[in-house]
């Protein structure tokens, strides 16, 4: 097997003359933002001797009179209507805990669930002993969050169709301030695979489906053994993402597009060399701009 | 800016370790040239004219030594003429690795301003530093980073000129090839003997040039003298083994080629061992750690009693030494024998300069002479100097340069004259040096931190003070006392019991923590006082006006105030900084007389009465506690008041007030003991006087029994009982004498921290606990005693020295150091002056007792004079006469007269100055009279002189 | 003889700074993708890699949730090549242990945990090279990287050695110093108001000198948070051009 080895370069310097940028408001923890007391309190932000001080680095925002600090990077904030990508991690008394890259782990109750017969079916004891057999530890499901916990944890549902148990399919994990927010989170790429790009940065890869399977509220797992091309199409998204990601371009279905087909004269595992990576992100930037104009 | 430095080290365990050391390179570091305007310095040290007159270099210029001539010719570059000198750090760090008291030197003479010293940190300094090249010696390296500065310097400088003033950077080196090198990069050089010989004003300089290797042949002849030294690696695998034995060399006093050597093992308490012979010295001077090899057991040898003293013109290093050391060999008996060794390697010097005197060659031209030492355990050094005409019959300080092993002497060069020998002033300072007593007078460091004139007291001092300026304090000293530290009062309370105060001088206010002053005075460590003359160890202002309890003044005191009821109970202690305002300053004759008149009845003389009524009862108690008095004979001499020559000599005499003064000082130095250990139990800084062991009172015992008098020396009591009552009839002195011998037993009075001992006893005071309190002004002690009490009551704060146990334990060791060293200094100051006494009066006959009876001869004690002289009964020049030594009495038979302890003899006392350098008393025995030993009686003219010393 | 040298007459130490410099602080932010923030700092030829994890659910034994706000777990460990000599260095002996619950503490100080009920955030730091000060410099690179990890703080906490030679404090000590004798002090600071986040000193030291020697200590770390103050705005800035608009 041939490896690919290099030797280490210098980090490129991003020249930070572009000074247009500039006009963004970064603070660092402890930077007090203003004095005047007129300004509510956001996130990232604290009062400290009545002046509003930042608690983490990032952008300033102002919205009216309240001031929230943008970090640039951080954990999945969820809100309400928002579509998640998550991982079982327990399987509880009436609930499942899911990590979606929050600061808590999300909470799936039994009874937010479609479970098979029919939406309207009364939870019994038995459904609770069973639980398990709908999803177990480690399952991956798409949901939506229901609602926010007082401690800022989610409760979430999967009261759709279109949301549930994941089959075979390729789990990306990113920052979720990249994902742009959109209509629908859910994408049959032309290209021919899916992408659910979850809004806590969770994006899944997923053979296009060959016809919208009714029953099992999203139960049953094909394991039908997936096409070669459908894969390398898989795979070559993937890479697609990463490289996307490592240039912070927002990721929705057209700039995901954008982004495979500029690849398409590269070789998949080429994609993640740095200069190809480079190369491809400029194309797709440039195509979005030329959407865009 | 950022430079690693990376090394290979050995590990202990054998391993091999990569120690990686950041080592910055800086741009901020200044040429330090007055001249220069390139640098930003804040102040600057060389002078822009830097000029030393000399033939080779006529312009200004900096010195730049490089390590050895820093190491060897140390002298040269302390002396004023030398100025504008560039210390590198690499020669800085080389000398501090190589040798610690040369360092030391340096260190002073950079911090020196008038010196005009710079040290240029260039390992640190971005152009000059250099990297080791692959192959290059560690030493090749240095020499190179130094010719590297010395360059920079020297471009440096040029391009900062404005105006030409020309001035240069001179690199003085004694090592050809470095020399070489230099001059291939266009650098001045000159080796130091070149520059120094240069020198136009100075020739003396040049003799104090050390000598350097290639010198050294030229003296000396190729034979090899001595074996060789071992190397230190192998003298270390030997200790280890156990095949060589490491301690320090104690060279005779009376025999030049004896000494012995202390040897501290694990598993005894130490041994010694004899060494004899030069071969055997080879070349170890007097304090030396040296490392000995034993010698076979048949070649042990006892040491010798004959007294041999090196002297003569130079022995050419040719002549076999063997007719010198026959001497040495007479048969002694096998038990007599001592483990005997050699030395095969010296793992320390300890060489100091010596003050001594000159031998002039007997060839006239010739510029190498011979030193004799004044310490007699110091070996004859061979100098060069061309002033030896100038130096004869002056004292003066040399250095030992080196003993190469073809030399019969060790090599030195000449540091200074100290002045005509046998003058007054030459031989104290003599005197003070041989004792190493600090005696220079105080640098304006120290004088800046004392306070400013007029001094008064200010509402601050006042805060944390009792003002007692009300009550009756008067001090008791000794007559001409300047330097009062402690002054009394008692008065009776309104419940009828006293109060007793005892006010000692808060010199701890004056002196603070930490600062020029305090350092100072913790290195002299206690005032020294010598017959006419004292050496303070604070500044006069302190000692004689602001912190001298003198009458009439307000001053600022430490008290230690008692409650007491009238049989002399302590029912209450207290310690405060106070304000007092001493009524009187009384000696203690006129206190005694104020006493004993009883008409004289004002608040002084009454207050005296309350105190010596009291001191009389603690005196009983202490006694009844076991506390020794005994005694010793001081002396006082009458000085002229033009000439400070003595004309009268008297003993000192003791009266009720003395023991007055006395008592309250020993009440008051227990009670701060007490209360400073209760405070501080790790670092109290008190004195002990250790129990003698048994065997000291051997001497005493077997005195004692031969006028059949029973000592008991089972514990103080025991002893001070039985001293009480050794009376024999007809013999008044007897007990006095007895109380000699019994001070002659003990040991010495110690100062230790409490955190580094258990043992707290104070033998000769019977007391469980003591320290020195009373005596800030003469002694450091309680400068820190005041201090440690003075945070006990809250009246100060602490500092961290102060509770640091190793710290304080460092500081009792330099203080008995001094302590020791100030009691010898006066002790020979007493003789000195004794001998100029008698210097005067030529011969005179007096009567006196036999004190210690030795196997060649008496000593001899005149209670008159306090003098202790020794009666030889063998001499050179005379045939010796039958003596007998009976070691059990002892007892000595001359002829046909029997010596005992206490005998009384008359005695002939002149001066013997016949060797200017150790003149000494001379004692011959009048009476009894035995035919060939005793010599008649002097004539009766100096008797003339005498009704003015009887009295 | 006696041991090095530590502060020259001229007021240079072993390695040629003064006595109030420190040594040359490098530092790199996000230095994986992996986990939520990560930091690489250089202090001198002492570095250390920080990374954080979390807020996220306990780990572990849940008995130790809190409920009013985050658990921080820290863990310290050395690398086996980090000293001179290598040495293999089991985790939770007792140093690396009782280092670990400093950071806890420091930490616990200057992080806004009560945003964060029930939670846990994990930092790990680990010594590449180890050149003294080793506390100090574990506490600036996990500073980067819980700042890198976007979790709220006070303020920056920085650290510092400083060591007590001759009458004067030194900033921040190398191991040749450290090991010299001298009494250290390791103080973690919140510059901007001053607050001190943990004080910690083993050796004996007089009670006088302490202030002077605090004084020292939060002027190094003042200057410490200089340098990690402009390493987090050039991050900062970079990210925010790099991701556009």
């Amino acid at each position: 097997m041939a490896a690919d080895m290099r030797l280490p370069t210098i980090r490129k310097t991003v020249s930070l003359t572009v000074s247009s940028h500039d006009r963004k408001d970064l603070v660092v923890p402890g930077d007090v933002i203003t004095s005047d007391t007129g300004f509510m309190r956001g996130h990232g932000t604290y009062v400290d001797d009545d002046k509003l001080t930042a608690s983490v680095a990032g952008e300033v925002q102002r919205v009216d009179k309240l001031i929230c600090v943008r970090p640039l990077k951080t954990r999945y904030n969820g809100e309400v209507g928002d579509v998640v990508v998550g991982r079982i991690t327990e399987v509880q008394q009436k609930r499942w805990k899911v990590e979606t890259n929050s600061r808590l782990d999300s909470v799936l109750l039994l009874s937010s669930v479609n479970l098979p017969g029919g939406e309207l079916r009364r939870r019994s004891a038995e459904d609770e002993l069973t639980m398990r057999e709908y999803l177990q530890e480690g399952d991956l499901i798409s949901a939506e969050v229901q609602s926010v916990f007082s401690d800022g944890a989610l409760s979430l549902h999967t009261r759709s169709l279109k949301y549930g148990k994941l089959g075979q399919g390729v789990l990306v994990q990113l920052s979720p301030s990249l994902i742009k927010r959109q209509k629908t989170h859910f994408h049959n790429l032309p290209c021919g695979a899916s992408v659910i790009l979850g809004n806590n940065g969770f994006v899944w890869l997923y053979p296009t489906p060959g016809q919208q399977e009714e029953e099992a509220g999203g139960f049953y797992t094909s394991l039908e053994p997936v096409s070669l091309s459908d894969r390398e199409v898989i795979s070559r998204l993937r890479n697609c993402l990463l490289a996307l990601a490592a240039h912070k371009v927002l990721l929705y279905d057209t700039s995901v597009l954008y982004c495979y087909e500029s690849s398409l004269q590269h070789q998949v595992k080429d994609i993640l060399k740095p200069e190809v990576m480079e190369e491809i992100v400029m194309l797709t930037q440039q195509k979005l701009l030329e959407q865009e104009g | 800016m950022l430079k690693s430095k990376t090394f290979v080290k050995k590990t202990r365990s054998g391993g091999v370790m990569k120690i990686v050391r950041e080592h910055y390179l800086r741009d901020d570091i200044w040429c330090g040239s007055e001249a220069c305007t390139e640098c930003k310095h804040e102040s600057t040290v060389l002078q822009k004219d830097a000029c030393i007159e000399s033939n080779l270099c006529s312009y200004p210029h900096y010195l730049v030594p490089d390590t050895n001539v820093v190491l060897h010719q140390i002298d040269i570059l302390e002396d004023p003429v030398i100025r504008n000198v560039i210390i590198l750090q690499t020669v800085l760090q080389e000398v501090r690795h190589r040798s610690a008291p040369i360092y030391k030197r340096l260190k002073d003479i950079i911090h020196e301003k008038e010196k005009h010293v710079y040290t240029f940190t260039n390992e640190h300094h971005k152009e000059t530093f250099i990297e080791r090249e692959p192959g290059e010696s560690a030493n090749d390296r240095n020499d190179r980073a130094i010719r590297v500065a010395a360059k920079w310097y020297s471009q440096h400088l040029k391009a900062s000129e404005a105006e030409a003033d020309g001035l240069k950077v001179v690199l003085l080196t004694n090592d050809q090839g470095n020399k070489q090198k230099a001059e291939e990069s266009g650098l001045l050089v000159y080796k130091c003997e070149e520059y120094i010989k240069s020198l136009i004003a100075n020739p003396e300089l040049v003799d104090r040039l050390a000598l350097s290797n290639d010198e050294k042949n030229e003296i000396t002849s190729s034979k090899v003298l001595f074996p060789e030294h071992l190397p230190l690696s192998r003298i270390q695998a030997g200790i280890k083994s156990g095949t060589f034995l490491q301690g320090t060399l104690r060279a005779s006093r009376d025999n030049y080629l004896e000494a012995t050597v202390f040897v501290q093992r694990e598993q005894d308490d130490g041994t010694e061992v004899l060494i004899q012979g030069l071969q055997n010295l080879n070349r170890a001077v007097h304090q030396d750690v040296v490392a000995v090899q034993l010698l076979p057991r048949n070649q042990w040898v006892a040491p010798s009693s004959v007294v041999l003293q090196d002297e003569g013109p130079a022995k050419d290093d040719g002549v076999e030494d063997e007719d010198e050391e026959n001497v040495l060999k007479t048969s002694a008996a096998e038990s007599a024998r001592k483990l005997t060794g050699k030395v095969v390697g010296i793992i320390k010097r300890n060489w100091r300069p010596f003050c001594g005197m000159l031998n002039v060659s007997h060839i006239k031209e010739s510029t190498r002479h011979l030193f004799t030492p004044a310490d007699r355990r110091i070996p004859r050094i061979r100098i060069e100097t061309r002033q030896a005409s100038s130096l004869v019959g002056q004292r003066i300080m040399v250095a030992i340069d080196g003993w190469p092993k073809d030399s019969r002497y060790p090599n030195g060069h000449f540091v200074r004259s100290l002045g005509g020998a046998g003058e007054k002033d030459t031989e104290q300072e003599v005197l003070l040096l041989e004792h190493d007593v600090p005696h220079q007078a105080f640098s304006q460091a120290v004088l800046s931190f004392l306070p400013k004139m007029p001094w008064s007291i200010t509402p601050e001092d006042m805060v944390k003070r009792e003002d007692l300026r009300s009550l009756t304090v008067c001090s008791v000293d000794p007559p001409g006392c300047t330097d009062i530290d402690d002054a009394l009062h008692c008065r009776e309370l309104e419940n009828g019991n006293l109060e007793v105060g005892v006010h000692i001088a808060d010199v701890s206010h004056f002196i603070r923590s930490g600062n020029a002053l305090d350092k100072e005075a913790a290195n002299r460590g206690t005032t020294v006082y010598l017959c006419g003359k004292r050496i303070d160890m604070v500044p006069e202002l302190l000692s004689s006006n602001l912190c001298s309890l003198r009458s009439n003044v307000d001053r600022l005191a430490f008290s230690c105030i008692w409650e007491m009821n009238h049989k002399a109970e302590i029912l209450k202690t207290r310690f405060t900084k106070s304000v007092i305002n001493s009524k009187a300053s009384l000696t203690y004759a006129e206190a005694q007389m104020r006493i004993d008149d009883t008409n004289n009845n004002d608040d002084i003389t009454v207050s005296l009465r309350g105190l010596n009524k009291l001191a009389k009862i603690l005196k009983r108690q202490r006694i009844a506690k076991g506390a020794l008095t005994l005694s010793s004979l001081e002396v006082r001499f009458h000085m002229d008041s033009e000439t400070h020559d003595p004309i009268d000599l008297q003993t000192k005499e003791l009266m009720e007030t003395n023991s007055m003064v006395e008592e309250f000082m020993l009440l008051a130095n227990i009670s701060v003991a007490q209360k400073i250990h209760d405070e501080f139990p790790e670092c109290a800084l008190l004195r002990k006087h250790p129990a003698p062991p048994p065997s000291n009172y051997d001497i005493l015992l077997k005195a004692a029994k031969s006028k059949d008098v029973e000592i008991h020396t089972d514990s103080a009591k025991a002893l001070a009982d039985s001293l009480d009552v050794a009376k024999v009839d007809g013999f008044p002195y007897f007990n006095t004498l007895l109380r000699i011998l019994a001070t002659r037993c003990m040991m010495q009075a110690v100062y230790f921290c409490s955190g580094m001992d258990s043992d707290f006893h104070h033998y000769g005071l019977a007391s469980p606990i003591y320290t020195h309190f009373t005596s800030p002004i003469r002694r450091y002690a309680d400068i820190i005693v005041h201090r440690l009490l003075a945070v006990a009551i809250g009246a100060d704060s602490t500092y961290a020295d102060l509770t640091d146990k190793h710290k304080q334990s460092a500081l009792c060791n330099n203080l008995n150091y001094r302590h020791k060293m100030s009691q010898y200094a006066q002790r020979a100051s007493v003789a000195f002056h004794t001998q100029l006494f008698f210097k005067s009066r030529g011969v005179l006959n007096e009567e006196g007792f036999v004190l210690f009876v030795r196997k060649n001869a008496i000593i001899v004690l005149i209670p008159k004079f306090g003098l202790e002289g020794t009666v030889f009964f063998d001499s050179k020049d005379k045939a010796a006469p039958n003596i007998a030594f009976d070691e059990e009495g002892p007892t000595l038979k001359v002829e046909h007269h029997t010596f005992h302890i206490f005998d009384k003899v008359k005695v002939t006392i002149s001066l013997d100055d016949s060797n200017i350098q150790h003149q000494k008393i001379r004692m011959a025995l009048t009476e009894p009279v035995i035919a060939g030993v005793s010599v008649a009686i002097p004539d009766a003219e100096p008797q003339a002189k005498k009704p003015k010393l009887d009295r | 003889m006696a041991g090095l040298e530590l502060l020259s007459d001229q007021g240079y130490r072993l390695d040629g700074r003064k006595a109030t410099e420190l040594r040359k602080v490098q530092a790199r932010m996000g230095v994986f993708a992996q986990a939520d923030g990560s930091a690489y700092l250089e202090q001198g030829n002492t570095k250390a890699l920080a990374v954080v994890y979390g807020p996220h659910e306990m780990r572990g034994s849940r008995s130790r949730t809190l409920h009013d706000r985050a658990v921080i777990n820290c863990q310290y460990s050395m690398a086996t090549f980090s000293t001179a000599e290598r040495k293999r260095r089991p985790h939770g002996d007792r140093k690396s242990t009782e280092m670990s619950l400093h950071l806890k503490q420091t930490f616990e100080a200057a992080v806004m945990t009560q945003l964060y009920p029930r939670s846990q955030i994990d930092i790990y730091v680990k010594i590449l090279q180890s050149d003294g000060g080793n506390y100090s410099v574990c506490v600036n690179a996990a500073t980067l990287a819980v700042i890198d990890a976007g979790i709220p703080m006070r303020d920056y906490v920085c650290a510092c050695t400083v060591g007590f030679v001759d009458e004067t404090p030194l900033a921040d000590l190398c191991f040749a110093e450290e090991s010299g004798g001298v009494s250290s002090l390791a103080l973690a600071l919140l510059p901007r108001g001053g607050q001190i986040a943990l004080l910690q000193m083993d050796a004996r030291l007089h009670q006088d000198h302490l202030e002077t020697l605090i004084e020292a200590a939060m002027t190094a770390c003042k200057g410490v948070s200089k340098v990690l103050d402009e390493v987090v705005r050039q991050h900062l800035q970079e990210r925010s051009v790099l991701s556009g608009e």
